[in-house]
C-alpha cells in the first residue's frame, strides 16, 4: 500500500478517470487487436493454409528457388532481395531496388516479388511492379496484416497513426501508473471478488482485480509500444537532426554500419542452403534472409533467425556472401555490442510475446486480454458511478459498442478474406475487408442505439458475435477449406486449434447471453434487476 | 473571482503536462544526444534517449500534475530552454563548420 496524500490521490484517481474517458475506447481498439495480432501468423496459416505443414519456411532447396527467380528477374531488381515466410509457410522473396522520387520525397521500392510453396519449389505466384502495386494484388498474409495495421497505427496514415497509437501508450502508462498508486490494498486487491449480483461494488472488484493481475504486464506493453510508435513516427528523426546534425546517410551508416565499397564485378553468390544450415546448428529457426547486389563482388548477406529455446533477444548473423563464411553475430545497432542495441533488442520480445513459441504466446494473448477487459470495465465502473445523469448512457452505448462491436468487425473482415480467397469476392483483398469491417460496426452500432433496454444491449451484441463466431469454420470448411481431420493428419494446428477456439467462444458467448436475467440474479444472489446501472460487459 | 483565477491555474496546468510537457520530452531527448556518452559503438548517446522517452514524458508529466504551479512553471521552462540552448549552439557549430 502506498502511502499518498488524500489530494494527490484525488488527483491521480481524477487523470485515471477522465484520460480513460477521452481514449479509454481507442486505448481498447489497441490493445484487443494487439491481442488478435499476438496470433497474427496462425490466423494467416488458418486462412491459407497448404496442404501440408511447412515447419521451416526457408528449408532446403532455398538456393535453388532463390537462384531461378534471379535469373528470371531485370538484373536491376538484383539490388536488394527480402525472403521471409507468409501465410501457411510459403516462402517471400521480393528482388527490388529503391527508386528515387521525382518530387524530392521518400521514394519507393519496386520489383519482382516470388511466392513460393518451399516444399514443392512451385512458384505460386509472382507479381511485378511498385511494392504498393504487388502489396495491392497479392493476398497472402493480408488476414493478418490487416489486424496488426489497427493496432500499430488504427489504419491513420504516418506519421499519424504512430502519434496516435504513442499517445494512446502513455495515456496506459498514465492508467498503470495512477492505478497503482491509488490502490489501497495491493494484494488484497489482486483476489478480492465480492459476489453482490451487480452491484457498484462488484464492477470496481472485476475492473480492480484486472488491472492488478495484468499491472506489470500492462506497464511494459505500454512502456515499449509507446516506443515503437513514438520512435518511428518522430523520437528517430528528431534525434538523428541533432546528433548527426540530420545526415540520413550517416545514421544509415551509424545504424547499418558501412556499407560496403562499390564494386559491380560479378561474383558467384555461395550456397545459400548452407548459410541456412549454419544458422539452424544453433538451434535456431531462419525467419528472415537479406541479401544486397545479388551476383557482385560487393554483395552482402544477413539472416535473422527466431530466438533459439532459452534465448529471449534476438539475433542476426553477417555472411560472406561468396564463401558463404559465417562471420558472427551482427549487433541490433551498430557495429558493435552496445547497451543501447540491446536495449532496443528486448523491446521486440517484451513486445510481442514470440520468444518461446505457442507458450509465451498464450501468456502475452491471456495478458492482452485481460488488458482489454480491464480497460471496458473501467469505462463502465466510470458511467455508473454517474449513472443519475443520464447523458452518460452514450457512453455506456459506446463503450458496449466497441467491446462487442470490433470483434464482429474482425470477424466480418475474416468472412470477406475467406470469400475473396475462394473467388466469391472480386477485388482486393484488403478494401473488401475494410467494407466487411465497417459493416460489421455498422451493424454493432445500430443495435447497441436501437435496442432501448440497456440491459439488453450487451446480450444482443454477445449473441451475434457468438453467431459470427460459431459459423465462421463452418464458412471456411464450406468454402473448401480442410477439415479437422486432414487438417490434424497434415499437421496444420492452426486450421484446427483456432476453428475450436472459434467454436468454443462462440458457444460460451450463445450460452452467457441466452441467460435469463433472473436467473443470473438467483446464481448471485441479487435480485432480478432490470434499470441501467445492472449492465454488465 | 476566486472561480476565475481557479479556472486559469487549470487552464495553465493542463497546458503545462500537455504540450508543454511532450515539447520538454521531446527537447530533453534529443538533447540527450549531446551529453550521453556514445559508447564503444557510438550508438548509445542517441539510443537510450529514444528508448526513454516514455519514462522522461512520464516523469514530466506526472510532476507537472502534481507539484505546485509556479515551481512546475520554472522546472519545466527551465529545462526547455537550458536543453534548447544546447542543441541551438550544437546546430550553429555544426551549420559554421
Amino acid at each position: 500500500m502506498l502511502n499518498v496524500q488524500q489530494k494527490t490521490k484525488q488527483t491521480l484517481l481524477a487523470i485515471h478517470g477522465w484520460s480513460a474517458v477521452f481514449l479509454g475506447l481507442l486505448l481498447y481498439w489497441v490493445i484487443f487487436t494487439g491481442t488478435v495480432a499476438v496470433f497474427g501468423d496462425e490466423l494467416d496459416h488458418w486462412a491459407s493454409p497448404l496442404p501440408q505443414a511447412v515447419p521451416d519456411s526457408m528449408p532446403a532447396g532455398t538456393n535453388a528457388m532463390l537462384r531461378q527467380a534471379a535469373a528470371d528477374v531485370d538484373p536491376k531488381y538484383l539490388d536488394e532481395l527480402f525472403v521471409f515466410g507468409t501465410a501457411g509457410g510459403r516462402m517471400r522473396a521480393f528482388f527490388h531496388t529503391h527508386v528515387e522520387s521525382e518530387d524530392g520525397g521518400h521514394g519507393y521500392e519496386e520489383g519482382v516479388l516470388f511466392v513460393f510453396d518451399p516444399t514443392t519449389g512451385d512458384v505460386l505466384q509472382k507479381l511485378e511492379g511498385t511494392q504498393e502495386e504487388i502489396e495491392a494484388q497479392t493476398t497472402f498474409g493480408k488476414l493478418g496484416h490487416f489486424f496488426i495495421e489497427w493496432h500499430v497505427q488504427l489504419h491513420v496514415p504516418q506519421p499519424w497513426g504512430l502519434i496516435l497509437t504513442g499517445i494512446l501508450g502513455l495515456s496506459l502508462l498514465v492508467a498503470c501508473i495512477t492505478g497503482f498508486v491509488i490502490h489501497k490494498h495491493l494484494i488484497k486487491d489482486a483476489f478480492l471478488r465480492r459476489r453482490r449480483g451487480r452491484d457498484l461494488l462488484t464492477a470496481k472488484d472485476t475492473h480492480v482485480m484486472a488491472s492488478t493481475w495484468n499491472l506489470p504486464f500492462a506497464f511494459i506493453l505500454a512502456f515499449t509500444g509507446s516506443f515503437y510508435s513514438l520512435a518511428g513516427a518522430f523520437a528517430i528523426p528528431a534525434i538523428a537532426m541533432v546528433a548527426l546534425g540530420g545526415d540520413q546517410e550517416l545514421l544509415v551508416e551509424t545504424i547499418q554500419g558501412l556499407p560496403a565499397e562499390e564494386d559491380p564485378r560479378p561474383a558467384t553468390m555461395a550456397d545459400f542452403d548452407a548459410m541456412l544450415q549454419n544458422v539452424r546448428d544453433t538451434g535456431a529457426t531462419p525467419r528472415f534472409m537479406s541479401i544486397n547486389h545479388w551476383g557482385r563482388q560487393d554483395a552482402v548477406v544477413s539472416i535473422f533467425p527466431w530466438q533459439a529455446d532459452g534465448e529471449l533477444l534476438p539475433k542476426g548473423y553477417d555472411f560472406n556472401p561468396h564463401t558463404g563464411e559465417n562471420l558472427g553475430v551482427k549487433p541490433t545497432i551498430g557495429q558493435a555490442p552496445s547497451i543501447g542495441g540491446d536495449l532496443v533488442a528486448l523491446m521486440g520480445p517484451l513486445h510481442f510475446g514470440n520468444f518461446a513459441g505457442w507458450l509465451s504466446k498464450v501468456v502475452w494473448f491471456a495478458l492482452g486480454f485481460a488488458g482489454a477487459y480491464a480497460s471496458i470495465t473501467g469505462l463502465i465502473l466510470w458511467v455508473r458511478r454517474r449513472e443519475a445523469n443520464p447523458r452518460w448512457n452514450h457512453l455506456l452505448r459506446a463503450t458496449l459498442w466497441s467491446a462487442w462491436g470490433l470483434p464482429a468487425a474482425m470477424v466480418a473482415a475474416s468472412y470477406a478474406y475467406l470469400l475473396q480467397q475462394a473467388g466469391l469476392l472480386s477485388g482486393a483483398v484488403e478494401p473488401l475487408m475494410f467494407q466487411a469491417f465497417g459493416l460489421g460496426l455498422l451493424l454493432f452500432a445500430l443495435l447497441a442505439w436501437l435496442v432501448k433496454d440497456l440491459l439488453l444491449v450487451p446480450r444482443v451484441l454477445a449473441a451475434s458475435l457468438a453467431i459470427g463466431l460459431l459459423a465462421l469454420p463452418v464458412m471456411r470448411m464450406g468454402l473448401g477449406g480442410y477439415g479437422w481431420g486432414a487438417a490434424f493428419s497434415n499437421g496444420l494446428p492452426a486450421v484446427w486449434v483456432l476453428d475450436i477456439a472459434f467454436f468454443i467462444s462462440g458457444a460460451f458467448l450463445l450460452k452467457r447471453s441466452a441467460k435469463p436475467v433472473e436467473q443470473i440474479a438467483v446464481d448471485s444472489d441479487e435480485p432480478a434487476l432490470g434499470k441501467p446501472q445492472t449492465v454488465e460487459v | 473571482m476566486a472561480d476565475s483565477i481557479n479556472y486559469k491555474a487549470r487552464a495553465w496546468r493542463f497546458f503545462l503536462a500537455g504540450p508543454v510537457a511532450l515539447l520538454t520530452t521531446l527537447v530533453i531527448m534529443a538533447g540527450g544526444s549531446l551529453w550521453l556518452p556514445p559508447g564503444d559503438a557510438q550508438v548509445n548517446h542517441f539510443v537510450i534517449p529514444v528508448v526513454l522517452l516514455p519514462a522522461i514524458w512520464a516523469v514530466l508529466f506526472f510532476y507537472s500534475c502534481l507539484d505546485r504551479l509556479w515551481r512546475v512553471s520554472v522546472v519545466l521552462f527551465g529545462l526547455l530552454a537550458v536543453q534548447g540552448a544546447m542543441i541551438a549552439r550544437h546546430i550553429m557549430a555544426v551549420q559554421g563548420a
